[in-house]
């Protein structure tokens, strides 16, 4: 039996740490854009490491700015 | 006093004096309760990132404001009523604020830009999508 191959994923550090510049605002879609996919669809957190904080307030983020229509709900944004 | 903003859309074929009126309804409730306004952000003619009431497009407006809970069940009850506004969102900053500190923060604060419109980027998109 070949000994397991064990794959360390580099580590992900969460922008949102690093950068305290960065703020998460809603109003801000220019920051959230890069956090769903082309579709609209929020992108989970394991994807860019985010941590749990910083993930929440996203789709919190994300969401408020999708009840005012900054952000589809589904769809790229043009009609 | 809490702290509130409010974003408010209106219908695009709406002339300006029109939204003016609207605004100033609203922060004539405000300011009845007793309320501080800070700012009033007109955001301009915005697309809309999907159709609310058959429209694409939309005026934004930004209220940021001091009340109480009352004045903003009644501004939400006057958006409701009237035709115009499309939408409306309010959101609590704070459950107490400080008039004059929040005030000094703003005054020393950089005037905060308008959310940049993101039609150029989404022209770049669109034409990328049809390739």
């Amino acid at each position: 039996m070949a000994p397991k191959k064990r794959i360390f994923p580099r580590q992900k550090v969460c922008r949102f740490c690093a950068d305290k510049s960065l703020v998460i605002d809603y109003k801000e879609v220019r920051t959230l854009r890069n956090f769903v996919t082309e579709r609209g669809k929020i992108i989970p957190q394991r994807i860019y490491g985010n941590c749990a904080r910083h993930q929440r307030k996203l789709t919190d983020a994300i969401k408020k700015a999708r009840q005012i229509a900054l952000m589809p709900y589904s769809g790229p944004t043009q009609l | 006093m809490r702290r509130y903003e409010t974003i408010f859309i209106v219908r695009p074929n709406i002339a300006e004096d029109e939204i003016e009126a609207i605004t100033g309804k609203a922060t004539a409730t405000i300011e009845g309760d007793g309320g501080i306004i800070f700012r009033i952000n007109n955001w301009g003619l915005k697309k809309l990132a999907y159709l609310i009431k058959k429209e694409s497009q939309g005026y934004y407006v930004y209220v940021d404001y001091a009340g109480v809970p009352a004045s903003v069940a009644e501004i939400e009850r006057i958006f409701r009523i009237d035709d115009r506004v499309l939408k409306y969102l309010t959101v609590k900053l704070s459950d107490s604020c400080d008039p004059e500190k929040v005030k000094e923060q703003l005054a020393n604060a950089e005037p905060e830009a308008v959310p940049d419109d993101e039609n150029i980027e989404d022209e770049e998109s669109e034409t990328a999508n049809e390739e």
